[in-house]
């Protein structure tokens, strides 16, 4: 993936951007390798989206560099500004953007014809880029005639026909619903390896971010809060809010008693549990501790880090059962393959290997 | 921000014509009331001769005192009663609504000179209605010739400006506010009076200050009713003033232009800023949930009764009595209506090749011209278009400025223009001095359907078309305006209406060549020449009429 000899695709370098008193990023940089799809990931209000435009020369920074293999297309302190139009990327709307008034092949073709290619030529790119999306035999529709997969289908032929050296998409597969989601994602996953691109995609969903990206961002209030791979990012997040905003999780608020080398050790509600020690730690301080729903497992009796709250109810998910515990005030959720008794306790482990304290 | 640097030419032209057409009229006004005497007169000089005099004069006074009873009274009849159609249109399960919707609307396309002639055949001493009352009952208890009937009519004329802004406010409110009030026991019209009314107070302030500066720029109505009895308004007394001195007063007219403008502006700029407000308090009212109608009941006769009541006096009565004036030798009592059927009136205005030519130049002027202006309009509207820069913010404030301009007084300004500057009087002659009027005159008219048609076009499907490398020229020929075309064709039907309307721009600029049917009228009423007057208004009222049977037919909407 990463190419140290190579340039990057894109290079994007301690990026400010504001609207009006409003700031918006601050200080981002990243870079794009040539094949690698990136997950640009956070809440809503994150910059995500903003950063995506700034990118594509929507979005005017005030601040930092932003170059397209080896061209600058922006650059604050040189007063470099390439327009959009200039920039040869291709991208992707959230709502896919596709002209009214322009047939399937109309929309496809547009770039090209802008590009002054001659119309033959058009012709077959437009064909042969619409075949490649399986899109062959709806050229002369118009987008109302499609169906929203179609559509998205359409809107990124129209971004790759002009073989743009970065594709952008804004949350691709949110306009579709939730079944075709899934399906989506592996085909749009499997197209960007197959015609080797190189994709930025952003995105709210971390499930979404991680199943198509070779490397996630994860932004933060204009800030990039950690970036890594899918693994990484779900393994080992560095802070509290990249351990939440990555998993579903059991969350524990109380004190971190000590902390002995790369472990360190939190009270709440009367037990006493390990984990590995997150950088935020420090002894003597309120602390959380944070587990993946998965990770936290049945035990058939007392042992190190293991508790035993009350079993509230459970619902049953279909694969399997989702149980609620509650201890003193702490409510713990945890899946098991088999049904349990409610009102009883049950032991539960939390190991130690998987549990993080902030 | 950055600078854009180079005005891109087309935009530069742009702006360099529209800020001529605005600024140059209206300086000349203000140019020509600072002088003693008129700008051709080389005995001029600069002074404040002309607003000492009319200052002086005591008509000055009763016609601005006038002014202000009018504007006044019919804006506290325009607002409650365009307030209470509104809520009943938009808001209530009244039967056969959106078939009565255009007829709401009836007034606000008809020629207000039109329109007050009509009242003066259906309803004057002599009218139709007069004279049928007189004959049934013995008794015509009206009378219309006093500022009290014009402040009513004017009122009832002006009925759709408040309905429009009304409805478009209500439409942006919640339901669940009025079915609360509703379950809470409250009847219909407790929940309009105060539940909806108060929600949308500030478009309706907004439409009560456009309802009273509006009644500053009357110019048919007065000249119509208020003549016959000698009651001047401002725009009449500066028409009568050439009359009153015998000589071309210029610098007495553009004083009182000047005072009229003094007037308006002020008043134009506050209604900007109360739609700023109004917007930003329609954005936290708006739910833009689903309506649901607010049922009459027993209230349904009530709400039917003020709206068929509206209807009759303000669409009904004038334009019948416009109708049936234009087929009759003559009216008045013991004349039998089947005897005085004749069709000379409509054979003497085709005889008459003035006549003729005012139609022909009256349909040139709303189609072809219609088409240029509202070229014109569009080209405007892409100078502005996803710009926020100072050019901006200048053709923003700059396309308003002719709204605070009574038609009367631009086309006296374009008269001078042409007089004044050489090489433009050629056009003088031509129906091409009354177009650019015309144009200038509903600038900001058609500004707003321009840029209600450019808002609707979604910036995401103009910034795929930058990423894929077009140019802002590419973007707006390829992807916007083709976008827009189909609302680009309702506003060349709706000013081709206001230009079939228009009649007090033409009044300074009617010459030979240059005659359409409204100023046309304006003179021909002045000589007193009834029945052409009648078959040439009920012309135009069919006119418009196909206008807006077009417009209807494929569903243009006549308001935003």
């Amino acid at each position: 993936m990463a190419n140290d000899t190579a340039q990057h695709e894109l290079t994007v370098d301690d990026l400010y951007l504001t609207y009006g008193d409003n700031p918006i990023l601050k200080g981002v940089g990243m870079a794009l390798d040539r094949g690698e799809v990136v997950s640009l990931l956070g809440p809503s209000g994150s910059g995500k989206t903003t950063l995506l435009r700034a990118v594509a020369g929507l979005e005017v920074p005030h601040k930092g560099r932003i170059m397209i293999g080896p061209k600058t297309v922006f650059d604050g302190a040189a007063g470099v500004e390439v327009p959009a139009e200039g920039r040869n990327l291709g991208l992707v709307f959230q709502s896919y953007a596709l002209w009214p008034h322009k047939t399937v092949a109309d929309n496809v073709a547009y770039g090209l014809k802008l590009r002054k290619v001659p119309a033959g030529e058009i012709g077959t790119r437009v064909k042969k880029a619409l075949d490649e999306l399986s899109l062959g035999h709806l050229l002369a529709r118009f987008p109302h005639q499609l169906s929203g997969g179609q559509q998205q289908r359409v809107a990124i032929a129209r971004a790759l026909v002009y073989n743009p050296p970065v594709i952008l998409m804004d949350e691709p597969l949110s306009n579709l619903d939730a079944k075709l989601r899934e399906e989506a994602r592996a085909w749009l996953r499997e197209l960007i390896v197959t015609m080797k691109l190189s994709a930025l995609v952003v995105t709210h969903d971390q499930s979404e971010a991680m199943a198509m990206s070779d490397r996630i961002l994860l932004l933060n209030n204009g800030v990039i809060e950690q970036q890594g791979t899918p693994q990484e990012m779900y393994s080992s997040p560095r802070t509290l809010f990249t351990a939440e905003f990555m998993g579903n999780n059991n969350r524990i608020a109380g004190k971190v008693a000590e902390i002995r080398g790369e472990e360190a050790q939190l009270t709440a509600e009367g037990v006493t549990l390990w984990g590995r020690a997150r950088p935020s730690a420090a002894a003597g301080k309120e602390g959380v501790a944070l587990i993946r729903l998965e990770r936290v497992s049945l035990a058939d009796g007392p042992g190190a880090n293991r508790i035993q709250p009350e079993l509230t109810t459970s619902m049953f998910l279909g694969d399997r059962w989702e149980h609620i515990f509650r201890l003193g005030a702490l409510t713990l959720r945890a899946y098991s393959t088999t049904s349990l008794e409610a009102g009883k306790r049950h032991w539960l482990e939390l190991p130690r290997a998987n549990l993080w304290i902030f | 921000m950055k600078s854009e640097g180079a005005l891109p030419p087309f935009r530069a032209l742009t702006i360099l014509v529209t800020a001529t057409a605005v600024i140059g009229p209206l300086s000349l006004i203000l140019y020509q009331s600072l002088l003693n005497a008129p700008f051709f007169d080389a005995r001029k000089a600069f002074g404040f001769e002309a607003y000492a005099f009319i200052f002086k004069d005591p008509d000055f006074w009763s016609a601005f005192k006038n002014s202000i009873i009018i504007a006044t009274g019919m804006t506290l009849i325009a607002v409650p009663l365009g307030a209470i159609l509104a809520f009943v249109m938009e808001r209530t399960d009244l039967p056969a609504k959106r078939w009565l919707e255009p007829l709401i609307l009836v007034p606000s396309f008809v020629s207000p000179m039109v329109l007050s002639f009509g009242f003066v055949v259906a309803a004057g001493p002599v009218g139709f209605y007069s004279v049928w009352s007189q004959e049934l009952f013995g008794i015509a208890p009206w009378g219309l010739y006093s500022v009290m009937a014009m402040t009513v009519i004017a009122g009832l004329m002006h009925v759709p400006n408040v309905y429009i802004y009304a409805s478009s406010a209500l439409k942006n409110l919640g339901s669940d506010v009025e079915e609360a009030a509703r379950s809470a026991g409250a009847s219909p019209f407790k929940v309009a009076v105060s539940v909806s009314l108060p929600l949308i107070m500030p478009s309706l302030l907004f439409a009560a200050v456009l309802v009273f500066f509006l009644g500053f720029e009357l110019f048919g109505l007065p000249l119509v009713l208020g003549d016959p009895e000698g009651i001047l308004v401002l725009s009449t007394y500066l028409f009568k003033l050439t009359n009153k001195l015998g000589t071309p007063s210029y610098h007495l007219m553009a004083a009182v232009a000047v005072c009229i403008v003094a007037i308006t502006f002020p008043l134009v700029l506050a209604q900007r800023r109360l739609l700023q407000n109004a917007r930003k308090y329609a954005t936290i009212k708006g739910k833009a949930g689903r309506m649901r109608e607010l049922p009459l009941g027993k209230w349904t006769w009530v709400a039917f009764a003020i709206l068929v009541g509206y209807l009759f006096v303000t669409v009904i009565v004038p334009l019948s009595g416009i109708a049936l004036r234009a087929f009759v030798t003559n009216w008045g009592f013991g004349v039998n209506l089947a005897e005085a059927f004749t069709l000379d009136n409509f054979k003497s205005v085709f005889d008459e090749p003035t006549h003729k030519r005012a139609i022909f130049n009256t349909i040139l002027i709303g189609t072809v011209g219609g088409f240029l202006t509202v070229a014109y309009y569009t080209a405007i509207g892409f100078a502005t278009h996803r710009r926020n820069d100072g050019w901006s913010r200048f053709i923003d404030y700059l396309v308003l400025v002719p709204r605070a301009i009574p038609g009367l007084l631009a086309g006296l300004a374009f008269l001078w223009l042409f007089l004044f500057v050489p090489p433009l009087s050629p056009l003088r002659s031509t129906i091409f001095s009354v177009w650019i009027a015309y144009t200038v005159v509903w600038l900001a008219y058609g500004m707003r359907l321009i840029s209600s048609s450019l808002m609707q076009v979604s910036p995401e499907l103009e910034e795929a078309a930058r990423s894929v490398g077009a140019s802002r020229g590419q973007i707006s020929r390829d992807i916007t305006l083709p976008l827009i075309r189909p609302g680009l064709i309702g506003s060349w039907l709706l000013v081709f209406m206001i230009f079939e309307r228009e009649y007090s721009t033409g009044v300074y600029l009617l010459a030979p060549g240059t005659e359409v049917i409204g100023a046309q009228l304006v003179s021909l009423w002045q000589g007193g020449a009834i029945d052409i007057v009648a078959a040439l208004s009920l012309i135009n009222i069919l006119l418009v009429g196909v206008g807006l049977a077009i417009a209807l037919r494929f569903g243009v909407k006549l308001r935003d």
